[in-house]
């Protein structure tokens, strides 16, 4: 099956490292772990990855990256005193796990 | 034969890359990429990425414009009174606020801004209002509260909405006048963690929590009592909202959980779902216009610096193809 996305890492500079025309023609998602999802087989998503000296990985590779980042936060969230985690615990607040997409 | 010239009166320009400020419908040569590029305009908006602050953090004020911005307080995840000052590209660190908070009620601009009640650790009331160069000490809300809604226009007009004198969310609503708080006409529905857009006669209140159950509802105010208008497509707290209360823009929160990108725009009637923020984060504070606005900070699973920048329309230049 294609895939419909592809995934790298790249660092968040700031001001220019998504513009508003990127943007515009294609969707971008921010991963924990500084993983981007961005189109596969998508001119502008290869010249975005380029841009940002983006570190292509597999689907498995940046999921394991991402997964890595939430069990962090996972477990600053469950090291949180309990008075402090009480109203968490009702809003649900706990950082939850992310499936990537192919 | 029909030429540029012929149709607009003048030849097509060459340049060594792009016009240093073209305008939509500019037709040039780049002489770098030989290729002829054009600009045009499209009425979506998006998000790009802006400068981020120096200090990660979530539940922080924020007060200003999409390139005259002011951010202070929230939680590192401790709570902090850092103050940083954006220029459109950068942030700068400037006076801290006099004590240390998140979760508060936050209006104004880049000179004139307002702090109002939060989370210091224990839940209080204290207002502080920035001059452009300092937070000073004011009198306190009526009622000691977190979590809470607001809008403004500047340190003399606000008003601050909802929110959590813990354990419960409130309806409560104050008007600041510049020098004191006062007690004005409640929500129709009490919450906390909600959004607010507008000043301090003409505002919204969007969003939120009450009890875990989110919210989707919108309340306008009129100056003297709030009126429920059409719901959020997406109910959700720890939303950013920026805009007047005939034209704001809400971003990310949760849903409740994960965090959300989702970005609807109020067109005065109801909410249009338009282009998500690029990463999904909740507890952020905003600024700016439903043209021009900007997400800052917040918590994507862990407190981010990162900001966004939102503009609609947008314009971009364009390559001109045969293919």
């Amino acid at each position: 099956m294609a895939k419909t996305y592809q995934y790298c890492v790249a660092t968040n500079w700031g001001k220019g490292f998504i513009d508003h025309v990127e943007s515009q023609r294609i969707t971008f998602k921010g991963l924990p772990g500084d993983v981007w999802q961005v189109p596969a087989y998508n001119k502008h998503g290869n010249l975005w990855i380029a841009k940002v000296g983006g570190v292509v990985k597999t689907v498995a590779e940046a999921q394991a990256i991402v997964d890595a980042e939430v069990q962090t936060a996972q477990a600053a969230w469950d090291a949180l005193p309990d008075a402090e985690k009480a109203p968490a615990l009702e809003m649900n607040t706990r950082p939850t796990d992310i499936t990537l997409e192919e | 034969m029909t030429t540029y010239k012929g149709i607009n009166g003048t030849a097509i320009q060459n340049f060594a890359g792009d016009p240093p400020t073209p305008i939509t419908g500019q037709v040039w040569y780049d002489s770098v990429a030989a290729t002829f590029q054009y600009r045009t305009e499209s009425t979506a908006g998006a998000w790009a990425t802006g400068g981020s602050l120096n200090t990660a953090r979530s539940q922080l004020g924020g007060a200003g414009t999409q390139i005259s911005t002011l951010a202070f307080g929230g939680n590192t995840p401790t709570v902090t009174a850092i103050t940083e000052s954006y220029d459109g590209t950068s942030w700068t660190e400037v006076n801290d606020l006099n004590t240390a908070r998140g979760e508060m009620a936050s209006a104004g601009t880049q000179t004139s801004a307002i702090a109002a009640g939060g989370n210091t650790g224990s839940t209080v009331g204290n207002t502080e209002t920035w001059n452009g160069s300092a937070w000073t000490e004011v009198a306190d809300l009526n009622t000691a509260r977190k979590l809470l809604g607001s809008a403004g226009a500047d340190n003399t007009s606000a008003l601050a909405f909802g929110g959590q004198p813990y354990p419960a969310s409130a309806a409560l609503t104050e008007l600041w006048n510049g020098s004191a708080w006062t007690e004005v006409n409640d929500l129709n529905d009490d919450r906390d963690r909600l959004t607010g857009t507008g000043i301090a006669t003409a505002a919204l209140a969007i969003g939120g929590n009450d009890f875990g159950i989110n919210k989707a509802v919108t309340e306008s105010w009129n100056g003297t009592s709030w009126t429920e208008v059409n719901d959020l497509n997406t109910a959700r707290y720890g939303l950013g909202g920026t805009g007047v209360q005939t034209s704001s823009l809400v971003f990310g929160g949760n849903v409740p959980s994960p965090v959300s990108a989702l970005t609807e725009e109020w067109n005065g009637v109801s909410w249009v779902e338009v282009a998500d923020l690029t990463t999904a984060r909740t507890e952020m504070s905003a600024a700016g216009t439903t043209a021009a606005g900007l997400a800052v900070g917040g918590d994507t699973g862990s407190v981010t610096a990162a900001t966004e920048e939102w503009n609609s329309p947008s314009t971009s230049n364009e390559t001109i193809t045969t293919s």
